[in-house]
């Protein structure tokens, strides 16, 4: 029987997490792939939108990744452009984390200036305000 | 740990020896000096919150990310990962309250086609 030092047991267990994770947003891809959350019944509503009526920063992000996995980039940008912009970035940083709990290793780091994390929220607060708003036929 | 000078032993963690007052914690090799603290500031995950688990608890979290590098920056290491702390506890509370509300949802959808199908 092979027996594990503890941070080797710890290892062990987190690539686990890894593979349950991963094999989660595979299943949810591929849901999304073949559902459209615009008709399909089971995809939960956003709770905000339900109880006051207005768009959240993530409302249209589920459809958005459905027009997206069928190859509909133009369509996915409109649901939520705000998404679409951070994606990048989320499966990078996403990959990262994965690689350094399973190999040890991340990807290159990036550190983010702060005044950029800042400017980051004032548009996702900007985006929230102006996409309940008239101006929302903009983008 | 025995004093190098006169030879008495001393506890390990001694500043000086007992009898003959030999600085010894002088003769220990410096703190090895690694790479820069690397302070998470959970903006990936906190974004993933504010975009997807359709529940606008992720806003505080991306502040405290904001927040941490912001003390990153100015060198204040410790106020960074109290930062980081909080980060990453908005981050699980947006998450937890968004799957709670999307699995309460989907439980009451299937009872609802269910009992339509009865």
């Amino acid at each position: 029987m092979q027996t594990f030092l503890p941070h080797q047991a710890r290892r062990v267990e987190r690539t686990f997490w890894v593979g349950v994770s991963v094999a989660l947003v595979a299943l949810i891809a591929g849901v999304l792939r073949v559902f459209n959350p615009a008709s399909a019944w089971f995809f939960p509503p956003c709770p905000f939108r339900v109880l006051t009526g207005y768009l959240c920063p993530g409302c249209g992000t589920l459809r958005a990744l459905h027009e997206l996995f069928n190859g509909h980039l133009a369509a996915a940008f409109r649901l939520n452009p705000l998404m679409m912009l951070l994606l990048p970035y989320v499966g990078y940083e996403g990959a990262s984390a994965a690689m350094e709990t399973v190999f040890g290793r991340a990807l290159p780091r990036v550190f983010i200036r702060p005044t950029y994390i800042w400017i980051l929220l004032a548009v996702i607060l900007l985006y929230w305000i102006l996409r309940n708003t008239p101006l929302a036929a903009l983008f | 740990m025995y004093c190098p000078k006169c030879g008495t032993p001393n506890d390990d963690n001694a500043w000086k020896c007992v009898q003959c007052q030999t600085i010894l914690q002088a003769a220990l090799p410096p703190v090895a000096s690694g790479p820069p603290e690397v302070v998470p500031n959970y903006l990936w995950q906190a974004i993933v919150c504010t975009v997807c688990c359709c529940w606008p608890l992720g806003i505080p979290a991306i502040v405290y990310a904001a927040q941490v590098n912001t003390k990153v920056v100015q060198g204040d290491l410790a106020g960074a990962r109290q930062s980081s702390k909080n980060a990453k506890m908005w981050c699980w509370i947006a998450f937890g309250s968004g799957l709670a509300t999307g699995l309460i949802y989907l439980v009451f959808a299937v009872i609802s086609v269910v009992l339509q199908h009865r």
